[in-house]
């Protein structure tokens, strides 16, 4: 009864907030995959703000604007992943510099965590873009030149040797072979790459993406590998390079983009991108800000910034930034079922910091698998509660997954 | 010659004699000074003493608040500390449980 007491105040918050009209000059919509490269041109898309509203997170913005938490977490330091200030303004990175090699087939970018994919459009060469989750620095992602070898719909995961003994570790002993569902860390897509063992594939854990959490394959959201899954074909061409520091040219004007680089990477990479940049200087005859290159390599935030010394109306030549209106709902985002007074739960912690609790249910919400959680605050405790579950053995379950995930030790509640 | 010497002892002890009353009339005056100039630099010494009293209380006031919102930002800088590591332990462990 305590509990739907609470959820009950959540509610009338929820919709009082709701209710404030949007201001009205703002733009619906934006291009995020799919964009047309002009010829002598490197850079695309266009950069965007957006308010955030109550109970959003960055992983939320950042699956329905088809970026990497990596690139939107860089573009807008300061701001808390978990538990951002309700009317904060995120700048979302949606323009890119195409990575510097060949636009032929599938281009992997590592550095940026992005994959492209060039294709004839007519006489237009097309670009379809979308954001990764590449290889850890112990089991990084091979680089170099490759191709599709085999489309599978629904794979099943060969579960792999170093993968086996890493869960027997943890105490959680995985099957030999993993079927397609929920369960299946392959998702419902998968490409496999020449390079044995390595494949382009879908998720379950969605959140992953924009991060080094795979043991080298490349993982993709499940609605953008299903796009990628449906365009593209065997023998398809593969590249994947590792350009932290990129550099493009569009209507004249110079940009640089700067991602941190891996600590295993050497600065081979920065004195390339310095190079390309005095030559493009000598050769345009028109002098380049090195201050603000500088900057934008200290910064490092992801996204395009022009480096062309402004002269009298070059400024127009620079693509400006649009303000977006905040989307009703957001795809993917983990949504939470109604409290049920007869269901189990797992109490995951009791917590004196809403802060701290708010970020801990978001991060349970944003498990692969869902796990369902919410605070539930009275005076200075904030309970964090996983569920409603059926029976005791999903609760069971969840518990299992919380420690062994999250190191969480949960209390399971009876109906 | 004997008649002139006399006036002039006369002049002479009346110029003393008249001289002797005004420097009593001025002592007393100059005491009435004396005491007044005196009660005078008492009360600036006491008043002195007083803000002397009141700027060191001042100062120590200033001080202690000083100290307290030094505190403050300490306290507050390591509520941020503790904070940004709290957001980082649990980032930390969300990545890890990001893994297959």
């Amino acid at each position: 009864m305590f509990i739907l007491s609470f959820y009950g105040c959540a509610a009338v918050r929820e919709t009082l907030v709701k209710s404030l009209p949007p201001p009205s000059h703002l733009e619906e919509k934006i291009e995020r995959n799919d964009f047309s490269v002009a010829k002598e041109d490197d850079v695309i898309g266009r950069l965007a703000v957006i308010r955030l509203e109550e109970e959003d997170t960055l992983p939320d913005i950042a699956r329905h604007f088809s970026l990497g938490i990596n690139t939107v977490s860089a573009a807008n330091p300061g701001i808390d992943i978990w538990v951002p200030e309700d009317g904060d303004r995120i700048l979302l990175p949606l323009s890119f510099i195409l990575p510097d090699t060949v636009r032929k087939g599938i281009v992997i970018n590592l550095a940026a965590m992005r994959l492209f994919y060039f294709r004839e459009d007519g006489k237009q060469l097309a670009v379809s873009t979308y954001p990764i989750g590449i290889g850890t620095t112990e089991r990084p992602t091979p680089m170099g030149q490759m191709h599709i070898v085999l489309k599978m719909f629904r794979p099943t995961w060969h579960v792999p040797a170093s993968i086996a003994e890493d869960h027997r570790k943890k105490g959680d002993p995985l099957p030999a072979k993993v079927p397609p569902g929920p369960l299946n860390p392959l998702g419902e897509h998968a490409l496999y790459l020449s390079k044995s063992g390595y494949l382009v594939h879908g998720t379950n854990k969605p959140t992953s993406i924009g991060l080094r959490a795979t043991n080298g394959c490349i993982r993709l959201y499940p609605e953008d590998i299903k796009r990628l899954f449906e365009t593209t074909s065997v023998k398809t061409p593969v590249t994947i390079v590792n350009q932290p520091y990129l550099v493009g040219q569009r209507d004249g004007t110079v940009y640089i983009e700067v991602h941190t680089p891996f600590e295993e990477s050497g600065t081979t990479e920065l004195e390339k991108a310095y190079a390309k940049l005095k030559n493009i200087e000598k050769k345009s005859g028109h002098a380049l800000d090195w201050k603000r290159v500088k900057e934008a390599v200290a910064e490092a935030r992801g996204i395009p910034v022009p480096v062309s010394e402004i002269r009298p109306g070059s400024e127009k030549d620079v693509a400006k930034t649009i303000e977006l209106k905040h989307p009703d709902k957001l795809y993917g985002k983990p949504e939470i079922p109604e409290l049920k007074t007869d269901a189990w739960y797992v109490l995951a912690a009791i917590l004196h910091d809403q802060v701290d609790a708010l970020r801990l249910a978001a991060i349970i919400n944003h498990q692969g698998p869902q796990i369902s959680a919410r605070v539930l605050s009275k005076n200075d405790r904030h309970r964090v509660l996983a569920g409603p579950f059926n029976n005791s053995s999903e609760a069971k379950d969840v518990a299992k997954r919380l420690k062994i995930d999250l190191e969480i030790d949960g209390i399971l509640v009876e109906p | 010659m004997k008649k002139s010497l006399l006036v002039i002892s006369m002049m002479v002890a009346l110029a003393i004699g008249v001289g002797g009353c005004a420097t009593k009339g001025d002592l007393e005056q100059v005491q009435a000074q004396e005491k007044m100039i005196g009660a005078k630099a008492d009360q600036a010494a006491q008043d002195a003493q007083a803000a002397k009293a009141a700027a060191d209380a001042a100062t120590l006031k200033a001080n202690e608040a000083a100290a307290r919102a030094e505190e403050a930002v300490r306290r507050a800088e390591e509520r941020e500390r503790i904070a940004d590591e709290k957001a980082k332990q649990a980032d930390s462990i969300f990545q890890k449980s990001m893994k297959k």
